[in-house]
């Protein structure tokens, strides 16, 4: 008998009277309209920024005012080039030295200022996000959903993406006496750029 | 072999002596429980989410094969390897086989209970594979070769001093450079070029859907996503109960999960896996190591429906004062003493009385696991299998005798209370008396209901 049969069979011999116990159905809970300011207050709950647009300003001209130090900034959208193209990468090892990735969210959620990602948007290099210093993530206000469950019943990301994160500000961790850090070992900050 | 059982009472006395220590860790806790209490006021629906949670954890443990069997035949058709471990040992080797076979010799991992459980690390290091925790408060355990003593924040029981002086001896800092800020960036520094050149990268899991066979993990440092997408080798593992049945069933657990946990409205990352990265390799190994069993234990299997968020630990008040190491094992705290028993009866048999039975764990459970009733009710498994110590006993017998006649309890009563009142501080505050340890006890009351009762209602009445 394998692990895998005798697992199973002592979980049917153990188990208790599934019948009395039916899987419930979830209802339409929490806040259900998504909206950007609600979105940009928890993501800067969660130490998330917004890159804030000064009249006529390029999105390449705010990524110069906000990381005036970063050299390597590589871009994982059509529209704008940076120093590198994502494509450009071949391995981990090179998105290493990325400072700045510059990359399009399908969609964020209100309730938790929360961003998507996956190979789609990644380029198949999923590192990358992880491995760069700084992240300025490009999002539009007609791509909010309002809360979690809202996100799990309407995107089909979650059953597609081989790969899918959902970002909500830096890393951060508060391991050491309770210090909350943000910029943990993943991005330092984490932007938001409104399209 | 002789099983000794914990000595959580003179292990958590060692904590307690050293009075900074545990000042920050009660506080440090508490803190966790009152933002987890702003959390759960913010969200008017939180008790449905608390009664949703139960009820789906509750109705896929008890569907658990059918489910197992979805995420298997899901998880399979998106090209993951999924593997069967009925114990500790099958899983550690199962591991070990998968790193042979790709001439691993560096694994970098995040946290996750269950090898810690399976004691995987020692097995690896055995067969030669250097295991890197990445996760910060996991690597200050490692380095520190202490267990985690928290399931959420491992080296909660340290001060940022503990970890200078740490961090100075394996990563060259300055030891008395104690601010977090310069500790973590240490860490950040020493764990990257590890990360970029390791071979495999090893995950726990939060909850495994076994509509998509995807699988989602819970982080904030990013080191979990940083430890499956760069090394070309992903293995996750995971307790069988893990399960849950849909997609949507995870905005019900990913909404309560962080928020009972931190006090924040979710982990930085809730990463999704639902197949390998192009190019990449993806394994999942199922653990069972004493579930199935559980499963079957009448007041005890609704314990399996715990999604590791710590807020039992971070509310209880013998926890927050005795620290997670003094319980000994890889889960500490109020859920670590009811599912610990399953594993080892004996060893563990002292753990349940580590409880003031106050209730509260129970009552900031997300998933509504009936906590001290399960810990009353070991005390009575234990005291039926004889597991209780030979002081605890006795005491039970004769407080058993007492209450067991009224006019001898309250003579007894009487006599305590003027005893109470009159009795030098000497007698009351010593080594004989655990009561009168580290805390004031109560003024003695002036009548007891008795006789208040007999004063007021039965003569009137």
């Amino acid at each position: 008998m394998s692990s895998r049969e005798k697992i199973l069979a002592r979980l049917h011999n153990n188990r208790p009277d599934p019948d009395q116990y039916p899987l419930p159905s979830i209802p339409p809970l929490g806040e259900r309209t998504a909206t950007r300011q609600k979105f940009e207050e928890n993501l800067k709950a969660l130490g998330g920024q917004v890159l804030e647009q000064q009249t006529w300003e390029t999105l390449e001209q705010a990524i110069k005012r906000y990381f005036p130090h970063e050299k390597v900034i590589c871009s994982a959208v059509p529209e704008f080039c940076g120093t590198i193209r994502v494509d450009e990468l071949t391995s981990p090892q090179q998105a290493d030295k990325v400072d700045v990735l510059v990359v399009r969210s399908p969609f964020g959620i209100a309730e938790t200022g929360s961003i998507f990602l996956s190979e789609e948007e990644l380029h198949s290099l999923n590192s990358v996000a992880h491995l760069t210093q700084h992240i300025v993530v490009l999002l539009s206000e007609n791509d909010l959903v309002a809360n979690m469950h809202v996100a799990y019943e309407q995107r089909a990301e979650f059953h597609h993406a081989r790969y899918g994160v959902l970002m909500s500000g830096p890393s951060a961790t508060a391991d050491i006496q309770g210090v909350l850090i943000r910029g943990a070992q993943g991005v330092r900050t984490l932007s938001i750029w409104w399209e | 072999m002789k099983v000794t059982p914990v000595n959580h009472a003179k292990a958590a006395e060692e904590f307690i002596k050293d009075t900074s220590h545990e000042r920050f860790h009660d506080k440090r806790l508490w803190d966790l429980r009152q933002k987890r209490d702003e959390q759960m006021h913010a969200l008017p629906e939180w008790q449905e989410l608390r009664s949703l949670a139960s009820q789906i954890k509750e109705h896929t443990l008890t569907h658990l094969p059918d489910y197992l069997e979805q995420f298997e035949a899901n998880a399979t058709k998106n090209g993951i390897h999924v593997h069967w471990a009925v114990d500790a040992a099958e899983h550690n080797r199962i591991v070990g086989e998968i790193l042979k076979k790709h001439g691993v010799r560096s694994l970098i991992k995040s946290k996750s209970m269950v090898t810690e459980e399976c004691e995987m690390a020692p097995y690896l290091a055995q067969h030669g594979v250097c295991v890197i925790e990445t996760d910060l408060g996991e690597r200050i355990q490692q380095l520190d070769k202490q267990m985690p003593s928290h399931i959420v924040v491992p080296a909660v029981h340290k001060l940022a001093s503990d970890v200078a002086k740490l961090f100075a001896k394996h990563y060259n800092t300055d030891p008395d450079d104690d601010d977090p800020h310069s500790l973590a960036w240490a860490q950040r520094l020493a764990a990257r070029p590890v990360i970029l050149s390791a071979d495999a990268g090893m995950t726990g899991v939060n909850f495994a859907v076994a509509e998509t066979g995807s699988f989602v993990v819970c982080t904030n440092e990013g080191n979990a996503d940083l430890s499956a997408t760069v090394p070309k080798l992903h293995i996750a593992t995971l307790g069988i109960e893990r399960l849950v049945p849909r997609m949507a069933d995870l905005g019900v657990f990913i909404r309560l999960l962080s928020r009972s946990a931190l006090g924040s409205p979710i982990t930085q990352y809730t990463t999704h896996f639902r197949a390998p990265q192009k190019g990449s390799e993806m394994h999942v190994v199922l653990v069972d190591n004493g579930r199935s069993h559980r499963l079957g234990m009448k007041d005890f299997w609704t314990s399996l429906k715990c999604i590791r968020c710590g807020a039992c630990m971070n509310t209880c008040p013998v926890y927050r004062r005795s620290g997670g190491l003094s319980y000994g094992a890889v889960y500490s705290g109020p859920i670590g003493a009811i599912i610990d028993p399953t594993f080892n009866e004996r060893k563990y048999s002292t753990l349940p009385f580590a409880s003031t039975m106050n209730g509260s764990c129970t009552h900031v459970c997300p998933v509504k696991i009936n906590i001290h009733e399960q810990l009353y009710q070991w005390r009575r498994v234990l005291a039926e299998h004889h597991e209780l110590p030979f002081v605890k006993r006795e005491m039970m017998r004769m407080a058993g005798k007492l209450l067991g006649q009224p006019k001898l309890y309250r003579a007894a009563l009487r006599g305590a209370e003027t005893a109470l009142s009159v009795v030098p501080r000497v007698l009351l505050y010593n080594a004989m008396n655990p009561w009168g340890k580290n805390r004031e006890l109560p003024p003695p009351v002036s009548q007891t209901f008795y006789a208040w009762y007999q004063e007021n209602r039965i003569k009137k009445g």
